[in-house]
């Protein structure tokens, strides 16, 4: 459209005010966890940065691909059914999804604060809570998802290669409850871990290195306080809890196994299973502090 | 890519969308350890195109702050279109676009993709936002470098993406900080007729800048702060005084009029190509009318020169001082 003003045609295309529905602090925020989950996964970016996060959904579902794929052979042998894996370690290779925090959660927190991105944000109906949890939940989500659906294809193929799917799934009814929250404790805590240590600097690789060291650092304290003894049957000492990297598997032992597991530092400690539930929550809580602190900011 | 005319007289201006003022701040300061930002500052202006104008450290940054919800008074109170900030500031940023001085976009997405989102975030539905990122860049003339990544555009590119992102909501108000800054004349002159065309649109515009040029040319009120302080308010145009003198377009004629007119007793000057004529009463605009009748020059132009918003700036600062 051109008015034939002495203005040009280039903008003067007019202008409509958008006159629909209008959404609040819930819909800012809801729009700004769908950013997050689209920056973390590389969507409407280069395909370069598609290639770790589906790589490594790829890497933990190989087990269970595995696991069903001998299942599946062996059907019809007279033996013992063949495991690989069992949901409860699943749980413990999803901890190498530490590597993918470690490169996305500075990703989607340090360039908003390196190109000045915040204040845009936060001249709209948003707050700073609202910025921290759309952050969190945009990760929790992806680690969650990553590590839940390698063992939903692990238990749905078991079901599929056993001799009765409904037997298996009466067998095995604890697991839809284990593993959705074994699964949702360690994404939560490396999701609030990892962002926290991404909210303290505005360089990428400096934070994706801070959350590697961090974890590498104290899981090698913890080895050096607890000592070399392989078997810790029973004499298992409170000093593991410092190793912050196996603080959500002890939690996924207790879960499934009601105790720390056979051969774990928590072993023979007394109360093991509580104290090491009051570390996590304690980081969890230490660490959403440092989060929120880092974005109460925009309200002072 | 073309750009639009840098003359905005045949603008309208601003329909007020109602009654209220635009802004009102009563006795507002703001206070940071040591340093006073805005010291007592009550002012109410109407909606339209208005003019923060300052020195840098003047307090307009603050003033944006305070006027976002991003920063709390010290004292005093700010509402924006009728809404307490202190009280509902989700409620005033839901009116408001805010369009930094500062580099602020994500350089590695497409401006498109960051319009969309900020659309979101302003609130407006997925598909809408979309739409509307789609109309706004291509208002700011960006349509066809809407799918590039926002790190290959130029200083004039990014500023029209951050008016974009602060026009997707469909504000009420928008603050712009130091719109035209970094930009060449061009861009400038580009910036500003966009500027000025938003008002047309119903959507009031409060530009900080230092640069008086640029609220001459594009606001229709103007407030004037130095040092967190209130140095004067009110329409430009009745800011801008009358100086006594009178510009006269003769073409390549001028120094045959300023002859003809040392004639008859008045002082003339020719200044860039136009001659600048001292005038006292009707009397003497009768002779300069008569003298150039009488020499058969041709009248292109006869405007009375007014004072400029510099002059007016540094005579309200000396006043308070």
């Amino acid at each position: 459209m051109s008015t034939g003003s002495s203005l040009g045609a280039v903008y003067d295309r007019g202008y409509r005010p958008y006159e629909g529905a209008r959404g609040g602090r819930e819909a800012a925020t809801f729009a700004l966890y769908k950013a997050s989950i689209r920056r973390a996964l590389g969507l409407r970016r280069s395909w370069r940065q598609k290639v770790a996060p589906f790589v490594l959904l790829g890497i933990a579902t190989i087990p269970a691909i595995v696991n069903v794929g001998v299942g599946y052979v062996t059907r019809n042998e007279a033996i013992d059914r063949v495991e690989i894996i069992t949901y409860h370690e699943y749980v413990g290779v999803s901890s190498t999804l530490l590597l993918f925090v470690a490169l996305v959660a500075p990703d989607v927190l340090c360039p908003d604060r390196r190109q000045h991105v915040l204040p845009l944000m936060f001249a709209r109906p948003l707050t700073g809570i609202d910025y921290v949890l759309a952050k969190v939940g945009a990760i929790f989500t992806i680690l969650f998802a990553f590590s839940f659906l390698p063992q939903v294809v692990l238990f749905v193929g078991n079901m599929l290669v056993s001799d009765s799917a409904l037997d298996y799934v009466q067998d095995n009814l604890d697991v839809l409850w284990k593993v959705p929250l074994a699964v949702a404790l360690l994404a939560l805590f490396y999701t609030v871990v990892g962002l926290a240590v991404a909210s303290l600097t505005e360089r990428r690789i400096v934070a994706g290195a801070a959350i590697i060291g961090l974890l590498l650092v104290t899981s090698i304290t913890a080895g050096v306080l607890v000592g070399d003894d392989t078997g810790f049957d029973d004499d298992g000492s409170p000093a593991a809890l410092i190793n912050v990297l196996a603080l959500p598997l002890y939690l996924r032992d207790i879960i499934f196994l009601g105790e720390p597991e056979s051969g774990s530092p928590l072993r023979g400690v007394e109360y093991g299973g509580l104290l090491a539930a009051l570390a996590y929550a304690v980081v969890v809580v230490v660490a959403g502090a440092v989060l929120v602190s880092r974005y109460r900011w925009v309200e002072k | 890519m073309g750009g639009p005319s840098s003359d905005l007289s045949c603008l309208p201006p601003v329909d007020p969308l109602d009654d209220g003022p635009l802004l009102r701040v009563d006795r507002l300061t703001k206070r940071y350890s040591a340093v006073t930002a805005l010291d007592d500052l009550s002012v109410e202006v109407p909606r339209g195109r208005i003019g923060l104008v300052g020195a840098n450290g003047a307090g307009k940054t603050t003033t944006f702050r305070l006027l976002l919800g991003l920063a709390h008074p010290t004292e005093g109170s700010v509402e924006v279109c009728g809404i307490d900030v202190a009280a509902d500031p989700i409620g005033v940023r839901s009116r408001l676009g805010y369009m930094p001085e500062h580099d602020c976009l994500p350089l590695d997405q497409t401006a498109a993709d960051v319009v969309a989102t900020f659309g979101e975030l302003s609130g407006l539905p997925a598909r809408a936002a979309r739409q509307r990122a789609s109309d706004i860049l291509d208002l700011v003339g960006l349509d066809e470098a809407r799918f590039r990544p926002i790190s290959g555009f130029s200083t004039g590119m990014r500023q029209r993406t951050k008016l974009a992102q602060a026009l997707v909501g469909d504000p009420e108000l928008v603050l712009l900080d130091e719109p035209t800054a970094g930009l060449d004349p061009l861009g400038r002159e580009e910036m500003l007729a966009l500027v000025g065309r938003l008002g047309t649109f119903g959507i009031s515009v409060l530009m900080a800048t230092h640069l008086l040029d640029d609220v001459q040319q594009v606001c229709d009120h103007v407030v004037m702060i130095d040092a967190g302080r209130l140095v004067v308010s009110g329409p430009t145009d009745s800011l801008l005084e009358r100086t006594g003198v009178v510009t006269v377009d003769v073409g390549t004629e001028g120094d045959k009029l300023v002859r003809g007119l040392a004639d008859v007793a008045l002082a003339a000057t020719t200044n860039d190509g136009v001659v600048d004529v001292t005038v006292n009463g009707d009397h003497d605009l009768d002779l300069l009318r008569d003298t150039i009748a009488e020499l058969g020059l041709p009248l292109y132009r006869l405007t009375s020169r007014l004072t400029s918003l510099d002059e007016v700036f540094l005579r309200h600062a000396a006043e308070q001082t």
